[in-house]
Formats: C-alpha cells, structure tokens, sequence
C-alpha cells in the first residue's frame, strides 16, 4: 500500500510537471514583454496558432521539429502583429492582444476547415508526434523515481531549464538590463540613449517564440492533435501569474508549479468521479484566488525595484560601457 | 467638433474597409471567392423578411452586450466577462421560468431582475479588486468567463437536468416568454429594450452629472479625483452595472429565443459586444449600427456554412481584422507624441 502510495505520487508530480510546461513556456515569454511595460494579453492567440501551425508542419513535413519550427514561426507572426501596432502605432495593447487572440481562434477554424474540411478537432491525417527524451542512468540513479527526470518531451527540458537561463539574463546581460530599464523606467531609457522601439520589438519577440513553443508542446507533446480553442485559457493564466510574479522568472516557475498541480490534480480528481464541470475550473479559480490574493502588494515592489535596476543603469554606465545611440 | 466627429467617422470607415480587403485575401487562401463570399453574407443577412428579422434577432444580444461594455469603457474598464455575465443572467432568468408560476408580465420581468442581478454579482468580486486594490481587471474577469461557463453547465446538466433531454434545462414557462414581434421569426421585444438601453445609457451620459463624472474618470482619472468624484468607488459602480447589462442581454436571449438555458447558448455574443463597442468609441448609440453589422455579418454567415465552403468563423476574423485596423489608423494621425505617453483605450 505504501508502494502504490508513493507511485502515485510520483506519478502525479511527473504528471505535473507536463502540464507545468506549457503554462510555463508561456509565461516566461510574458516575462519579456512584462519586464519591457507591455501588457500582452495576446499570448493566447500566439499561443493557440503555435498549436495549429506546429500540427500543420508536422503533417507537411513529417518531422515533429519542422513542426515545432512552423508552429513558433506562426506565433512570432503574431508577435510581430502585435509588437506592429502596439510598438510602431501605440495602439491600446489590450484591444490590440484580444483582437489577435480573435484571430487566431477564428483563423485555426477556418483553416481547419478548408485544409482538412472537418470542423472541432484534427486527429491522425499522419501528425507527428515529440519524441520522448529517455536520460541514460536516470532509472540506475533513482529507481522508481525516475519518472521526474526521464521521458518528458524535449519541450518540457526546455521550459525547465530556461528558469535558470531567463534569471541569468535579465541580472547579467545587457538586453535583459535593457528591457527591464524600458519597462520600468521608460523616461530614464530614453535619456541614456536606448532605443525603447527595438528593446519592445526584441521582448515581443522573444514572447512569442516562448509562446510558439508553449503551442507546440499542446498540440505534438502528449496529445497529437489540435482542437478548437485549445489553449483554453493558459494564455490569460499565464497573465495573472504574470500580474503577480512581475516577470520574475523563479516566481513565474512557482506560479506555473501551482497551476501544474491544480491541472494534474483536477485530471485526477476527474477519475475519481467528481463532476468534471466543477474538476475543470479548479485551474481557473486557482489563477483568480491567486491573482486576487497576491497583486494588491506588487506596487511598492515596482517602484523598489525601478530604483535598484536605475543605480545598476548608472553604475553600468560609469564602468563606462558604451551605450549605444538611438534616436 | 463636427469635423473632428466627420475625421473620426471616415477614419473609422477606411480602417473597415481595410479590414474588409485584408478579409478578402484571407477568404482567397482558404480557396473561396470574395465577391461569392460576401453576395452569401448580405443575401445571408438580408434576403428576405425573415432574413432581415433574423438579422435583427442576431443584433439584440450583440447591442445589449455591446451597452454594457460601453458602460465600462467610458469609465475607463475593460470588463472582457461579459461572455460570463451573459451566461450566468441567462441561467438565471431560465431559472426563475421553469421553477416559479408567476402571472404573465410579473413573471417575465422577475426573470430579467434575476439576470441583471445574476450578471451584477457575478462581476462584483473582480470589480471589488479592481477599486480597492487595482486588479487587473481584464485578467480577472477573461478567467471568471471560464468559470461562467463551466459553472452554468454545471448547473444544467447536473442539477436541472431536463429528463430525457439534451444538455438543457427544463423549458421556461409561457409566462416568461418575452413577446415577439412577428409570426415568422423568434424575433422579440429583446430588440426594443436594447435599443432603449443604448438610448438611455447614451443619455445618461449626456446628461446626468454622474455620467459626466465617469467620462471624466475614464479619460482623465487624476482630474476627475481633484474635481471631488471618488474613483475608486465610482470604478466599482460602473464595473457592476456593465456586468448587470450584461446579464440582462443572456435574460433576454433565454426568455425571448431559446425558452431554456442550455449548454453554450450564445457563444461569442459578450466578445462581439465588446468588439461592436470599441468599434463605436464607446458611443451606445453608435454601438446600435455597429452592433448592426456585426449581426448581419452572423446572421450572414449561417448561410456562408450551408453554401460555401467556407467556415462561419471567416466572419470571427474579419472583426479581428476590422477591430485591428481600426486600433492602427486613428494612431497615425498621433504618432507625435511622446514614446512613453500614456495610452488610451480610445483610438
């Protein structure tokens, strides 16, 4: 009984840790417009057409990587939509973000329907699937625990280790101390030359290509298929974890953790005969308590933090590194 | 003023006449005909008498939504949970028909007081953090639409089943029926309460020195503070009432098309609001003719599935594509400004 217990639970971490990802993906790539000041509500749409498109590659080509290339070439189209008329134009970024998101949910269907002429979901049609990475030793070293580490998709190692890499950058390049200058203090930007235009370009950017990922991971990571709307949601939960964490890559990785488990746990909950109406809001209620619990205290730690990273900028500065000039 | 008004209103048709030629190139790569395409929508939409009413019958939930996310606007909110408003007033107004024996008329208006409520609290908790502790309102009430949603179909299919049926509730009672306006269509007195609901919220703000106060807060939030309007608590309001709009538009589709709630009952109808809404600069009464349009464009596209092989989501992309243009264009014209300027929902 204690063995089964404890495979479970392994099961259900592991289990957690594939739903994390693509929730993950997402909202680190929030994390670069949300450094940069960019309120970017779109990522559902890139999201959602990184899916569809990573299905369309995938058939096309034969190969799950040709697709996941298609499905994030598909998002950063989006992404550059976006970054388009928010950056060039200044238009409203929440209009602009629904609006794409719209488009995106409108257009998956509508080609859906001319390429294939089915309407809900595309299944077979010879979809590709991501092949399962198996670490060598991983069962020698941990034994039944094994699952934690060994037979994700190469997506999921992605999502994991770009953690660790996204804190590397914002804290120890210049591009990340750019975009968090841009966000944070947009006047300060401009007297010291950087140019706020390209810094939002490149974060918007980024997103997307995190955002394409996150896409491709639904529709050729442990399910290969698309359905309509099938991002159901992930994009506007990665904004709230986005909201409460401001970008912070390691508080974004526990936001995603909690809404791993809530997703796992409800699939779980599902089985054992719960309702699966109610089962399939615990992820959604989940993102509101936590958006409603945690955001109210992340004004005064805006401001602390814009006077942190502008003596950084200065001190920067003084080592006198070349900024470059834009006008 | 009426030259701005005439710049703003041309600006707005060149944005959907982009829109509808970047529409166009889209309905070429899905392999269809344009000019096909939209001689289906407008014979789709406008064919005959029962087209027209059924044009209309579109326009009612599009206009009453569209109201209440005008009603947000103009206070500066985005309330994006309109699509949940509208499913849980629907619910709600079901409810009140198929469990009580009212008389005629009484029963029907404590049906629609039940939605208006049911769409009031149900946007109450995000509007709460919204004024008290700046939540992002967008954020909170996208993710209370999936709450709506699920939740209703909780309710329909667990608890109030009908017997035999299929994801619905038991029908409502004749009582509650909203009148309709002709023999030969399901169109109703739905229509006439948004259009007096659009006339009336424009007047209000005209008008009435609270409306006055909310145009200030929405576009002016520091003055309309020193000018003695409590913000916070005015934001409050005006979430709520947006939500009651929007509650009352899934009333008034229960009792006056579907006579039950059932499972995904009017799907889009809060996001074509919100879309008609921004297309009218938050003006209600322009929303009236946006609104308009866009019903036709649904209306049109029941057609567009049976006779094309286009799917009816073309119409999803055009609005995007309308409502994007429309977001480029006015910014053209105000590309002087300083890079860190504030923006505005309006464009």
């Amino acid at each position: 009984m204690e063995i089964l217990d404890k495979l479970i639970n392994v099961a259900l971490i592991a289990a957690t840790l594939r739903t994390t990802a693509p929730i993950l993906l997402v909202a680190l790539g929030g994390s670069f417009t949300t450094k940069a000041g960019i309120f970017n509500i779109g990522l559902e749409g890139q999201m959602l057409a990184g899916a569809f498109f990573a299905v369309i590659g995938s058939i096309w080509t034969g190969s799950a990587f040709a697709g996941v290339a298609c499905g994030v070439a598909a998002a950063l189209a989006f992404a550059l939509a976006f970054a388009v008329l928010v950056v060039t134009f200044r238009a409203n970024e929440v209009v602009v973000g629904l609006a794409l998101n719209i488009l995106a949910g409108g257009m998956t269907i509508s080609l859906m329907k001319a390429i294939f002429g089915t309407r809900g979901s595309i299944v077979g049609h010879g979809i590709v699937g991501l092949p399962k990475v198996q670490i060598p030793g991983a069962q020698a070293l941990l034994g039944s625990w094994a699952p934690l580490i060994s037979g994700f998709t190469p997506i999921v190692y992605v999502a994991f280790i770009a953690v660790p890499l996204l804190v590397l950058f914002y804290n120890r390049t210049r591009l990340g101390l750019y975009i968090r200058v841009v966000g944070e203090k947009p006047e300060a930007a401009e007297a010291l030359g950087i140019s706020i235009t390209r810094v939002r370009y490149i974060a918007s950017l980024l997103s997307g290509l995190l955002a394409g990922l996150a896409g491709a991971h639904l529709s050729l990571g442990y399910i290969t298929m698309f359905t309509e709307n099938m991002s159901s949601g992930r994009g506007f939960m990665a904004v709230a974890i986005l909201i409460f964490s401001n970008g912070d890559p390691l508080k974004v990785l526990a936001g995603c953790l909690l809404f791993g488990f809530a997703d796992a746990f409800s699939l779980r909950l599902q089985t054992f005969g719960f309702p699966s109406y109610l089962v399939l809001t615990v992820p959604y209620v989940v993102a509101l308590t936590a958006l409603f619990a945690l955001s109210y205290r992340a004004r005064p730690k805006i401001i602390k933090e814009t006077l942190a990273s502008m003596q950084k900028l200065l001190s920067v500065d003084r080592n006198s590194a070349p900024v470059d000039k834009n006008p | 003023m009426m030259s701005d008004r005439l710049r703003a209103f041309s600006g707005q048709i060149i944005a959907v006449g982009v829109a509808l030629l970047l529409g166009a190139i889209i309905i070429l790569l899905v392999g269809e005909s344009p000019i096909h395409v939209l001689m289906t929508l407008l014979r789709g939409a406008f064919g005959d008498q029962e087209k027209i009413a059924g044009t209309l019958l579109q326009t009612t939930p599009i206009l009453i939504c569209g109201v209440a996310a005008c009603i947000g606007l103009r206070g500066g909110m985005f309330n994006v949970g309109i699509e949940g408003q509208l499913f849980l007033g629907g619910f709600a107004a079901a409810w009140v028909g198929f469990s009580f024996s009212l008389p005629a008329g009484i029963h029907m208006l404590a049906a629609l007081a039940l939605a208006v409520v049911a769409g009031a609290a149900w946007v109450a908790i995000p509007a709460f953090f919204r004024a008290r502790y700046n939540t992002n309102e967008v954020v909170s009430t996208i993710l209370s639409n999936y709450i709506a949603v699920l939740l209703t179909s909780y309710f329909t299919i667990f608890l109030f089943k009908r017997p035999g049926g299929w994801s619905e509730t038991p029908p409502i009672l004749a009582t509650a029926y909203l009148p309709e306006i002709f023999s030969f269509s399901r169109l109703n007195w739905g229509l006439f309460i948004g259009l007096a609901l659009a006339v009336g919220v424009a007047l209000i703000f005209r008008y009435t020195s609270w409306g006055y106060g909310v145009t200030m807060v929405g576009s002016a939030p520091k003055f309309a503070e020193y000018g003695g309007v409590n913000v916070k608590r005015q934001g409050f309001v005006v979430l709520l009432l947006s939500g009651a709009v929007g509650g009352l538009a899934g009333g008034v589709e229960t009792l006056g098309v579907h006579h039950r709630f059932m499972e995904g009952f009017a799907p889009g109808f809060g996001f074509d609001g919100l879309i008609a809404a921004l297309l009218a600069n938050g003006s209600p009464v322009a929303t009236i003719v946006t609104a308009l349009f866009f019903g036709a464009l649904r209306s049109g596209s029941l057609l567009l599935e049976v006779d094309t092989s286009a799917s009816r989501e073309i119409i999803t992309v055009i609005q995007a594509l309308i409502i994007l243009s429309v977001s480029a264009q006015v910014l053209i014209k105000r590309r002087g400004d300083s890079q860190a300027g504030e923006r505005r929902w309006k464009f």
